[in-house]
């Protein structure tokens, strides 16, 4: 089972709720994906050392300047500007490439081949008991996360949970993060930003046809808008965190959200039993 | 003209809640919304929407069935596994390079130029001009949506003279945040005083650094964390980044947020924030 946690707005307690469900939940054999590449956070909160670490590429353009004739072919194929033909040699600009192979495989002369570009790592943790964590780690400056996220992900691939960090916003990186999943816990908290990006975030796992639950975190009694969402939608709330300054306090220290708060224990179970049902 | 950013690596630390408040404080400046999938601003600053585009990029294909032979080159090829085993275009999947289209052997692929969402210009307190706008939930572009907002900002201000552009960035370090960075005078990083806060903090920094551009540093809700908030006070300290304040946690600016109001709308509130608004503007004239 793959259950993608994730938020549209940042900060609202993905990484809180995905931790603790799979210490939770977690045997030896399941997985933590931190696709969260551009600023993970998973592995800060378990605390564990990494042990592995796997660099991760994607292919760019490498113009032989022997073979080539400069016919521009292949800043005419580009649709992302990557060549440039000067009038002695091919500029490549990685950044801009998207690594779709048109260029190579279209050169008349077969002048271009591919070559590897570095993006980022994965970086693998044993958790004591309850499994491992995968880390997607985009490099600095590096624009591009869904590749990273599509390798980091298609990791220990067969394991039985599967529960992914998901990064925030509704682009093609949470898109990527949460395709394939079987259920998407959508993390929300009560405010008007909540609200607004949870509606967006809403509308792409309908897109992907992902059933999909609510967790309100920061929970603080009123709730009227995101019942009247939930209803409208049909995606249920699953859950309540209170809002609890000693948890906040706790989990900004990396101390054990599990101890500062020991009804979240009971929390969670609880949803991930929802969920367990939802899909049988 | 100028312009201030304002981002934090890590999603949530209060960076709309602060850049509404000091556009509130701001005499004359253009606003500006980068976090084109998740635009937070709007909702404060509700804006009188002037005009809206829509915005496209990029292209999506489409495999005409009737000429389509279901030879399977273009599955085969694609990189991005848009093409099913029916032999249709999953548009989600698809980045839009056209290499489909150029290798099919009877022609039966074309390119549609893409919707991506849609970018307005609106005004708020009669005066000032805001620029923000909404990415379609699962497209790509985020980067070069961001450049348009920016290029209509700038040619606002520049038009009309603003001495000043104010932006609210996206969180994370990707397309969007390299794009937001173009131009910018002075970045002020919103931090909090968590791990992960001062993690992120430091990523979104080293990223500063590669595109040259000076930066500040605000650590709110300092006080939930005394010690994790002196580190890295001292790490700013360290790195040549000045403080532009510290802000305690504040049920005011929660309440703000609840209700959808500026918090600098607040008198306890906007006297807390001015000290900050005005070490900001001295840095902006040096850098």
């Amino acid at each position: 089972m793959q259950i993608a946690v994730a938020s549209g707005k940042g900060g609202t307690g993905k990484t809180l709720v995905s931790t603790c469900l799979l210490r939770i939940l977690g045997d030896k054999n399941s997985v933590l994906i931190d696709t969260d590449v551009e600023e993970p956070n998973a592995g800060l909160v378990l605390g564990q050392a990494v042990q592995k670490t796997t660099n991760v590429s994607r292919l760019v353009p490498e113009i032989a300047p022997r073979a080539c004739n400069l016919c521009g072919e292949c800043a005419e194929i580009c649709s992302f500007n990557a060549l440039v033909v000067l009038s002695d040699k091919v500029l490549v600009f990685d950044e801009l490439c998207h690594s779709c192979g048109a260029c190579t495989y279209l050169c008349p002369l077969r002048a271009i081949k591919e070559i590897e570009h570095p993006i980022g790592v994965i970086e693998e943790a044993q958790l004591p008991g309850y499994g491992t964590l995968l880390t997607g780690r985009l490099n600095v400056g590096e624009a591009q996360s869904p590749p990273l996220i599509k390798a980091t992900k298609s990791q220990k691939a067969t394991s039985a949970l599967r529960i992914v960090d998901c990064p925030p916003g509704t682009t093609c990186a949470m898109i990527e993060s949460i395709r394939d999943s079987d259920y998407c816990l959508l993390v929300t908290e009560p405010t008007p930003f909540g609200l607004h990006d949870l509606e967006l975030s809403l509308e792409a796992i309908e897109m992907l046809n992902i059933p999909g639950g609510l967790v309100i975190n920061r929970w603080q009694g009123e709730e009227s808008e995101l019942t009247a969402l939930s209803d409208k939608t049909g995606v249920p709330i699953l859950g309540r965190i209170p809002f609890s300054p000693e948890l906040a306090r706790a989990y900004m220290q990396g101390q054990d959200p599990l101890e500062a708060m020991p009804s979240l224990h009971g929390i969670l179970t609880d949803i991930f039993n929802q969920i367990k049902g939802a899909l049988s | 003209m100028k312009e201030i950013l304002f981002i934090s690596g890590k999603g949530g630390t209060g960076k709309t809640s602060l850049t509404s408040s000091f556009i509130q404080l701001a005499d004359n400046c253009v606003a500006c919304d980068y976090d084109v999938d998740a635009s937070n601003l709007p909702i404060l600053l509700k804006p009188q929407k002037v005009s809206s585009h829509d915005f496209s990029a990029g292209y999506t294909a489409h495999i005409d069935e009737e000429s389509c032979i279901s030879c399977g080159l273009c599955a085969e090829l694609c990189r991005f596994d848009a093409i099913n085993e029916e032999f249709r275009v999953l548009p989600l999947s698809c980045e839009g390079c056209g290499f489909c289209e150029k290798i099919c052997p009877v022609q039966a692929i074309t390119m549609y130029p893409r919707s991506s969402g849609h970018w307005a210009e609106g005004m708020f307190n009669q005066k000032h001009k805001v620029f923000f706008a909404d990415l379609r939930p699962g497209e790509e572009n985020s980067g070069k949506l961001v450049a348009q907002v920016k290029t209509m900002a700038r040619k606002r201000a520049d038009t009309e003279q603003t001495p000043l552009i104010i932006a609210d960035g996206p969180p994370g370090i990707g397309c969007a945040v390299i794009s937001s960075m173009v131009e910018v005078d002075l970045i002020v990083l919103v931090t909090e005083p968590s791990l992960s806060g001062f993690h992120d903090l430091q990523r979104v920094y080293q990223l500063m650094q590669l595109r040259g551009i000076k930066g500040m540093v605000i650590i709110n809700k300092w006080d939930l964390n005394p010690d994790i908030s002196q580190e890295i006070e001292n790490w700013a300290l360290n790195n040549d980044l000045p403080l532009a304040g510290k802000i305690p946690f504040s049920n005011i600016i929660v309440q703000s947020i609840a209700q959808a109001e500026i918090p600098a709308t607040n008198p306890v509130i906007r006297k807390m924030l001015f000290p900050l608004w005005e070490n900001i503007i001295e840095q902006l004239t040096v850098v």
